[in-house]
């Protein structure tokens, strides 16, 4: 077999995958959809368990979701504008935070469909792709070195859903110390924007 | 778009990105996002973040039911949130705010709070947080304040300054409970903010329980 580097691989995977969003978009090509369940169900599945260990019925909830507004909304997705991966991860964060309002014990008034839409579909620009790989590898790279401490915070905020706060009281630590660790991380994966 | 010069700080995007922070102070990021290109492309980023992250969970396999259910499905799904164009409501408002606001700032239910000072409540999150517009007139004051719990604030229009600088539309702010500060609105216009207003409790006695709510009216 011919070496290839993981990120090649990977790569080549997002592009398939792509296809497939275009296939669904211009024929309704159900094949395709069977294709990205496969790669991205047991993603979205991990998602959701990672908040709500041993909910298996909520994760489905959740692929349910994520999945019918990718069949809704591929022709919106434009491949050449967002990482369909982030698209995904920006689907299931939507759904999810969805998901929890409805069916939270604390009442809010607030619907979060304005909030988080836009930024949805709304992409970095063309001319900005080659740096967004670059941006990509270097989260990649970086979550790889990050020291415990750190990424056992991000694993918190991100994938387990919890604020600051709860972070704080979940690890006994102070809220600033929570504060600070989020972001030695993002400095540590580069991803901050000089200003 | 207008560029602001005070932003949310990273950790406080991130969550934003993470979809972790409360959606009181999320309302105040999409706002602050409207005007703020850079921060939306330091968003961009920190999504790649949370999909990378995503990516790297051990896969959780999906039953050939669920798929199959869901395949069965497809033909007769339609789109139940179609294109919402905002009907009517004036598209200098955040987006975000639109769920509240019908038309305009001026058919809302403005409350008077002092000489200079307007007030409507949007709504409550459900951590206690208090989700109002704030309206000053032109080069009115906002009595010198302290903050029971943190306060974020946006700059929807106008401006205002305070002791430690001068802030335009799009502008985000935090003020902590300690921090004491006098805004006054420049004397050009009114200056209008969208301001949340944590809750926490801060007093413990019963008798002192019951005040908290004149005292939390109080504050501007």
């Amino acid at each position: 077999m011919q070496p290839m580097s993981k990120r090649k691989t990977s790569s080549d995977r997002l592009a398939e995958l792509s296809a497939c969003m275009e296939r669904i978009a211009n024929d309704s090509d159900k094949s395709a959809f069977a294709e990205l369940f496969d790669h991205y169900a047991p993603q979205i599945r991990a998602y959701s368990l990672a908040r709500d260990p041993g909910s298996d019925l909520v994760a489905d909830d959740l692929v349910q979701e994520v999945m019918t507004r990718v069949w809704l909304k591929a022709s919106k997705y434009n491949s050449s504008l967002a990482n369909l991966n982030t698209w995904i991860f920006t689907l299931a964060r939507n759904c999810r935070i969805d998901y929890l309002r409805r069916n939270s014990r604390y009442a809010t008034e607030i619907d979060p469909t304005d909030i988080f839409n836009d930024i949805e579909d709304e992409g970095p620009g063309p001319f900005q792709l080659a740096q967004q790989d670059r941006v990509g590898e270097s989260i990649r790279a970086g979550l790889e070195e990050l020291p415990r401490e750190q990424s056992e915070i991000l694993t918190k905020v991100y994938l387990e859903g919890k604020s600051h706060q709860q972070t704080s009281e979940e690890l006994k630590l102070p809220l600033g110390t929570v504060k600070s660790r989020v972001r030695l991380a993002l400095k540590k994966l580069e991803v901050l924007v000089v200003r | 778009m207008d560029k602001a010069n005070n932003h949310p700080y990273d950790e406080l995007l991130a969550a934003y990105s993470a979809g972790s922070l409360p959606l009181s102070q999320a309302l105040c990021v999409s706002a602050h996002l409207e005007h703020c290109p850079s921060c939306g492309k330091q968003l961009q980023r920190l999504n790649r973040v949370g999909s990378q992250l995503m990516q790297q969970l051990k896969p959780a396999r999906a039953s050939e039911q669920l798929k199959n259910r869901l395949l069965d499905s497809l033909d007769s799904l339609t789109d139940e949130t179609p294109d919402r164009e905002p009907a009517g409501v004036d598209p200098s408002i955040p987006r975000c705010l639109h769920q509240f606001i019908d038309s305009n700032y001026d058919d809302l239910r403005w409350k008077r709070v002092s000489a200079d000072i307007h007030s409507v409540e949007l709504c409550r999150d459900s951590n206690g947080a208090r989700v109002e517009l704030l309206k000053i007139k032109p080069g009115g004051s906002a009595t010198t304040h302290t903050h029971l719990g943190d306060e974020y604030t946006v700059i929807l229009e106008g401006s205002f300054s305070d002791e430690d600088g001068v802030y335009h539309q799009g502008d985000f702010m935090v003020k902590g409970e300690n921090d004491q500060h006098t805004p006054v609105a420049t004397q050009d216009r009114e200056c209008i903010c969208l301001a949340v207003t944590e809750g926490p409790i801060q007093f413990t006695g019963f008798v002192s329980r019951l005040l908290n709510p004149f005292i939390r009216r109080g504050y501007a």
